[in-house]
């Protein structure tokens, strides 16, 4: 039995049993089990030689995941649509319980709320909406969309933590987590006051995008109907939360569509045994991404060809900072979903925003800035101490934020 | 054997020579000195020759006299010569001349020698203990290593062949075990590394030559320099590994990053 564990950084599932050709179920991901029923988890199922004749064909498997593509995009439409409608009974919740009413506790709310859901991409399609109500302003909901990728980064970390809780190295089960969040932060709080900034003073004001008039028409024919019938029979704040459910549902299933990019099965699965220029990785993690909408999926690749899991230093850094600006595309298209375009100003400006950070950490001080966070990676799990102020630390400052 | 001793500095010639005179006891081995210079610099033959006599301990050693680009001069002259090895002293151009032309120098002699390269840094010892750095890429400096300083060397000398392993875990779930062991547990483990390791075990296996496996864990720049230093090598070897083509433009180039970063003397295996 194989299990293709969560690589990383996507904000997107937790993790995913892999399924073998030959089986017919999916196996559950028993957290329960002992850990000796996982032997090798990061397992790559052995490839079968299949004749170019065959694979010029499209198989049922094929149709049946391009089927599956076109249903999860058809429910994330119709989930954006329902969370626009419903985000205009929240504004008790938002903006009187939560008192999301500055930059720092929007920050806050959307860093816990990716926490809660554990997923990124939802929430931070959740301050779009709430931006499109009017319950947020245009400061506060880019401050909430990088609270949410910060929250989605910390998923990673908490499953190694069960792992560690499970008797397991800490070094080796919080590392990929450890660097996935501190690269995280170390671009997004940066990019947060310079997109702010930008933000502010109107710069890119210009750069936006509502949809036309062929999404328009496909909304109001497939999406309008369900949306209306929806609202006749639940409340408006359950037709928000109805939407938040579908998106989830939206983003596993999408996952699903999504070829297993393992090692064996990949053609670049001999790219990790090498240590490329940083700005390659980078490109190539932006590009991998874009596709994928997945940075987990676009991380396998770097898996060595050994299968023991293992991905080289040099290359993931600049790979991860690559695939977290990318990774917004979805966010990018729910903004024009909306048809709000200060919303696609937002979602550019995030993505503009910690382009220019990246790019400049990369060129002035890339070599300086890695040991920087290796160092960092090791200096928290070096002691239980480190890890549990870490731990405390990490839960808290969302908390505090919101708080503000 | 042939080498070719180029000095494109003229105020550091006496380093190299001292390096370049412990291959001197082996009579089979002939040397060449080439001197670039400018022709504001023209250097007196009379005291370069003296220099090299007295150092090299050889009679009659052919000096040559070039004014020109380091680079051209060094890499017509390899090819001209034929020559087995090329000891090149640590030289930084002019600026002007840095930025206008030469950004690498010696990396632009490096990559262009058809020859393996020994350029001489920090402060040149008699070679006892070599530091092989090896990657596991495919065709392998061991054996090149072997073939070419079986002769070169003839004395008892310590070579620590080293694999830097960078990995980390990708994820959450995987038993890393391997990312922390060491050289005699990889080994053991029969992990890709260790065989490597054994098999450059095997190879080493020679008369005089006293070979140690080690492994270190961390960026392969960093973790080179830090056993460079930590383990006082007279001599840090590594494989010229430049990429051609597309290749080029997308790896890293670590042998010049080594070669920039390091303080003693270098050999780059070709």
């Amino acid at each position: 039995m194989f299990y293709l564990f969560n690589l990383g950084l996507n904000y997107n599932y937790i993790s995913m049993p892999y399924t073998p050709l030959d089986s017919k179920d999916p196996p559950a991901l028993n957290l329960d089990s002992p850990l000796e029923e996982f032997p090798t988890p990061l397992l790559i199922p052995t490839q079968k030689a299949i004749p170019w004749s065959k694979r010029l064909l499209p198989s049922w498997s094929a149709l049946g995941k391009v089927s599956l593509f076109f249903f999860s995009l058809y429910l994330f439409i119709l989930a954006i649509s329902l969370m626009k409608e419903g985000a205009h009974g929240l504004s008790s919740l938002v903006q009187d319980t939560l008192k999301v009413n500055n930059a720092a506790n929007a920050l806050g709310f959307g860093w816990a709320m990716a926490y809660m859901i554990m997923s990124g991409s939802p929430v931070a399609a959740t301050a779009l909406t709430f931006f499109n109500a009017g319950l947020i302003n245009q400061i506060q909901a880019f401050a909430m969309i990088t609270g949410s990728r910060l929250g989605a980064s910390f998923i990673v970390l908490f499953i190694g933590f069960i792992y560690i809780l499970r008797g397991r190295d800490r070094t080796t089960s919080l590392g990929m987590g450890l660097l996935s969040l501190s690269v995280t932060a170390t671009t997004y709080i940066p990019a947060l006051i310079l997109g702010a900034l930008l933000l502010h003073y109107g710069i890119l004001d210009h750069v936006q995008l509502s949809s036309g008039v062929v999404l328009h028409s496909i909304v109001d024919t497939a999406i309008l109907p369900i949306t209306d019938l929806v609202l006749v029979y639940i409340p408006i704040w359950g037709v928000f939360l109805l939407g938040l459910m579908i998106i989830l549902l939206s983003f596993n299933l999408f996952d699903r569509c999504l070829p297993k990019m393992s090692l064996k099965e990949s053609p670049m699965g001999w790219m990790s045994r090498l240590v490329y220029r940083p700005i390659v990785m980078f490109l190539l993690g932006s590009a991998v991404t874009l596709i994928s909408m997945s940075v987990s999926v676009s991380l396998s690749i770097l898996v060595p060809l050994s299968n023991r899991g293992f991905v080289r230093r040099e290359n993931v850094i600049p790979y991860i900072m690559g695939a977290g600006i990318t990774t917004f595309i979805d966010t990018m298209l729910a903004a024009v979903l909306l048809d709000n375009p200060s919303g696609f100003t937002v979602v550019f400006v995030e993505m503009f925003s910690v382009s220019i950070i990246s790019l400049l950490i990369l060129i002035l001080s890339y070599s300086r800035y890695r040991r920087v966070l290796l160092k960092f990676v090791v200096l928290v799990t070096s002691t239980n101490r480190n890890l549990t102020i870490f731990m405390i630390s990490i839960l808290a400052i969302p908390i505090l934020l919101l708080l503000m | 054997m042939r080498i070719l001793i180029a000095l494109p500095d003229i105020t550091n010639i006496e380093t190299t020579l001292n390096f370049a005179s412990q291959f001197s006891r082996n009579k089979s081995i002939s040397f060449e000195v080439l001197v670039i210079t400018d022709k504001k610099h023209l250097p007196q033959n009379n005291l370069i020759h003296q220099q090299i006599d007295r150092i090299l301990d050889r009679p009659m050693v052919n000096l040559i006299l070039r004014v020109g680009n380091p680079i051209r001069e060094i890499i017509d002259e390899v090819l001209q010569g034929k020559f087995d090895f090329l000891i090149l002293n640590d030289f930084h151009p002019s600026l002007l001349n840095n930025l206008k032309l030469h950004p690498d120098t010696i990396s632009e002699v490096v990559v262009k020698c058809p020859c393996s390269v020994f350029i001489i840094k920090g402060d040149a010892r008699e070679v006892k203990r070599i530091l092989l750095c090896d990657s596991g890429a495919e065709n392998p400096i061991l054996s090149r290593f072997v073939l070419q300083l079986a002769d070169l060397l003839g004395g008892e000398e310590e070579v620590t062949v080293l694999h830097v392993m960078s990995q980390i875990s990708a994820g959450p779930g995987v038993r890393g075990k391997q990312l922390r062991a060491d050289a005699n547990e990889l080994i053991q483990d029969g992990a890709p590394e260790g065989k490597l390791l054994q098999e450059d075990m095997q190879i080493l296996c020679c008369p005089g030559i006293h070979p140690t496996a080690k492994v270190r864990h961390g960026l392969v720049l960093d973790e080179i320099l830090a056993e460079a230093r930590q383990g006082n090598y007279d001599l840090v070897v590594i494989g010229a590994h430049r990429e051609h083509g597309w290749q080029r433009f997308l790896l890293e180039d670590l042998d010049k990053n080594i070669i920039d970063a390091m303080d003693r003397p270098v050999l780059v295996v070709k």
